[in-house]
């Protein structure tokens, strides 16, 4: 059985930055492995260690730079790793469609049974990707999952989806199939020093996109980012003085104002 | 010349600055505070392979090298010195001397343990009456058949009371001199072994520090590392390793409170604006910038050298020489930027400050690291 991780290298702004253009300034931007996927790692390794004979596979759409976070991924258990990347695509804006087309491609040369992404990056933040993908290549999918059991002969998964307002659904789906992992699922392993070691020489597949039988056509978009600006923060915050019922008299006065509650 | 750590080692930094950050920096102060020895931190750090960096895989360490070792040991001492101290007497003293010295016999039986993180190293040179003057001890070893027979006192022994083995050395030819001294690795549980006090410290009170009496402590002969007479020769070989570890550790130290006196200058304003953006709080947080950066190069320089198989004597006394006061120094500022708060234990300089005191006492005072480089020098 195989497991395909999609994982992402994403960008975090420094505490002060400037925007230079659409983006924001290289030179204030730290990068690190995206906290969602490691989740999905964390649970892609655990069914490897429950089951054996599980082969665990990290793919990611990045530059040689994300390397070093994808042997993160390999420290932490991963067997071996794709990297999707060439001059077409570095001078794409990626939309959703594009990474569909490519992770779609990987699928179909690695063919896993199970396909695990984090619910969405913390850079660009769409959350679809895992699920366009199940979509392109046909599988069951389920997003947002925050618990997941499998049958012992791995036909299928049974999880608990995240959905809004406190609720969850409980469901199950047949693999082969993608699941767009919730941080929380489990606590995600720190990396054994020993694992970063072996990490240095395991494989990472770099493939452009004629090595995916793709051509530029496939990371076009209609898409284009125009502009990039910093939202203007508001804050409203009401402090209360004195004693706890006096405290109490004025929060209630300020809801009854603000038409939380009735007169 | 390359001043960039591999790739490897940067992998490692950031993965036990992680580990640093999510699990000991919250309870550093507490365990400071109760005295309190972190054993379940040790036992993660087991878990990571971080105890053993140093030693052979052969043996159960990671095979990493000194500088690997090193980039660990400053990552501990930047959130906990007292952590940092435990692990660096673990692996600098109570570990590498038996990599160095011992037979393959021993290093299965006492090595092993120690780098797989399952158990805890010491080591015993120090006495009541014998510090910088170390030769100079009253701890004795007598043959008696096949088994020798310790006896004597032994002063501010790292770990004593929570280490499963500890390399005492003892004095076994009295007419010798320096060739006079061998080391033994006593265990806790032999008969005769006592901890007699746990010192209360002004700081590093995680890591306890211990005097040790050995009354009539039989060990059996294979308990003698390397050959009778050689221990004076290994005490030097061992101290040299040493000396960078406590470098790293002192520079953790610094890294630490510069880091706490940056952000904190950012963010308490004065007169209307943050202090750090007034030259004299400013000048002062560059500074321990500068002196935290040149205990780094130092000590990764005395590291490379160590890996390279170059004589370190004077490159490791430097580093430690360096780092040490650049740690009390810089930890001292951090207070100063802190003002008011800085005296509380709510803000961890004080605590940098009160570890970093005893980086220039421990391992070689400040003043015989003078000395050391001082004869290498030529003078």
């Amino acid at each position: 059985m195989k497991i395909l991780v999609t994982v992402k290298e994403v960008a975090e702004a420094a505490d002060d930055f400037e925007i230079e253009g659409t983006d924001i300034g290289e030179q204030y931007l730290e990068y690190d492995l995206n906290e969602w996927d490691d989740y999905a790692i964390e649970a892609a390794v655990q069914l490897s260690e429950t089951y054996g004979d599980i082969e665990v596979v990290s793919a990611t759409i990045g530059p040689e730079r994300s390397e070093e976070t994808i042997r993160m991924a390999l420290a932490k258990g991963v067997d071996r790793a794709i990297r999707v990347w060439d001059d077409d695509i570095a001078a794409a804006d990626l939309d959703v469609a594009a990474k569909t087309r490519l992770f779609a491609a990987v699928v179909d040369e690695e063919e896993p049974d199970l396909v695990l992404s984090g619910v969405q990056a913390a850079d660009d933040g769409f959350g679809a990707t895992g699920v366009s993908v199940a979509d392109e290549i046909g599988f069951d999918w389920a997003a947002v999952v925050n618990h997941l059991d499998t049958e012992d002969d791995l036909s299928t998964a049974h999880v608990h989806r995240e959905l809004e307002g406190g609720i969850e659904e409980l469901t199950d789906v047949d693999l082969p199939a993608v699941l767009t992992i919730q941080t929380g699922l489990n606590e995600p392993r720190y990396a054994s020093l020993r694992g970063i070691r072996q990490a240095q020489s395991k494989e990472i597949a770099a493939f452009g996109l004629a090595d995916l039988g793709l051509d530029a056509d496939a990371v076009d978009s209609p898409i284009s980012r125009t502009g990039m600006y910093e939202p203007e923060t508001e804050s409203d915050a009401t402090y209360f003085d004195g004693a706890a019922d006096e405290q109490a008299a004025q929060l209630a006065d300020v809801l009854r104002e603000k038409g939380v509650v009735s007169e | 010349m390359n001043f960039d750590l591999p790739a490897e080692h940067r992998m490692i930094r950031d993965q036990v600055r992680e580990f640093c950050e999510e699990e000991i920096a919250p309870i550093a102060q507490e365990i400071e505070d109760e005295h309190r020895f972190p054993e379940e931190i040790f036992e993660q750090l087991g878990q990571l392979d971080v105890m053993g960096v140093p030693i052979s895989e052969e043996y159960g360490g990671l095979g990493g090298d000194t500088l690997l070792y090193s980039v660990v040991a400053e990552e501990l001492g930047r959130v906990s010195g007292g952590i940092g101290l435990s692990y660096v007497a673990h692996t600098s003293l109570g570990s590498k001397p038996i990599e160095l010295f011992g037979t393959d016999e021993q290093k299965a039986e006492w090595l092993r343990p120690l780098a797989a993180g399952d158990e805890l190293g010491a080591w015993a040179l120090t006495e009541p009456g014998s510090g910088s003057d170390a030769s100079d001890m009253d701890t004795v070893a007598e043959r008696d058949g096949d088994e020798y027979v310790l006896n004597g006192t032994k002063q501010f022994i790292t770990n004593a009371s929570v280490a499963n083995s500890v390399l005492v050395k003892a004095v076994t030819d009295p007419e010798a001199g320096y060739d006079g001294i061998s080391t033994f690795i006593v265990d806790p549980d032999d008969d005769g072994f006592e901890v007699a006090t746990v010192w209360d410290k002004m700081g590093l009170n995680c890591s306890p520090t211990c005097e040790i009496s050995l009354d009539d402590v039989r060990v059996p002969e294979d308990r003698l590392l390397g050959a009778e007479g050689e221990g004076w020769t290994q005490t030097m070989k061992t101290l040299e390793g040493g000396r960078i570890s406590i470098a790293a550790l002192s520079t953790g130290l610094a890294q630490g409170a510069y880091e706490a006196a940056k952000e904190y200058s950012g963010e308490r304003e004065q007169f209307g604006k943050p202090i750090s953006t007034f030259d004299a709080v400013r000048d002062m947080v560059v500074d321990m910038h500068r002196k935290t950066e040149r205990a780094r190069l130092l000590t990764h320089k005395a590291a490379t050298m160590y890996d390279d198989g170059d004589d370190v004597t004077r490159a490791s006394a430097l580093a430690k020489l360096d780092a040490s006061e650049a740690a009390r120094e810089v930890a001292e500022d951090a207070v100063q930027v802190h003002g008011g708060y800085g005296y509380t234990t709510d803000f961890p300089p004080q605590r940098f400050y009160r570890d970093a005191k005893l980086m220039e006492i421990g391992e070689g005072t400040s003043e015989i690291q003078h000395l050391i480089i001082g004869r290498q020098l030529g003078l």
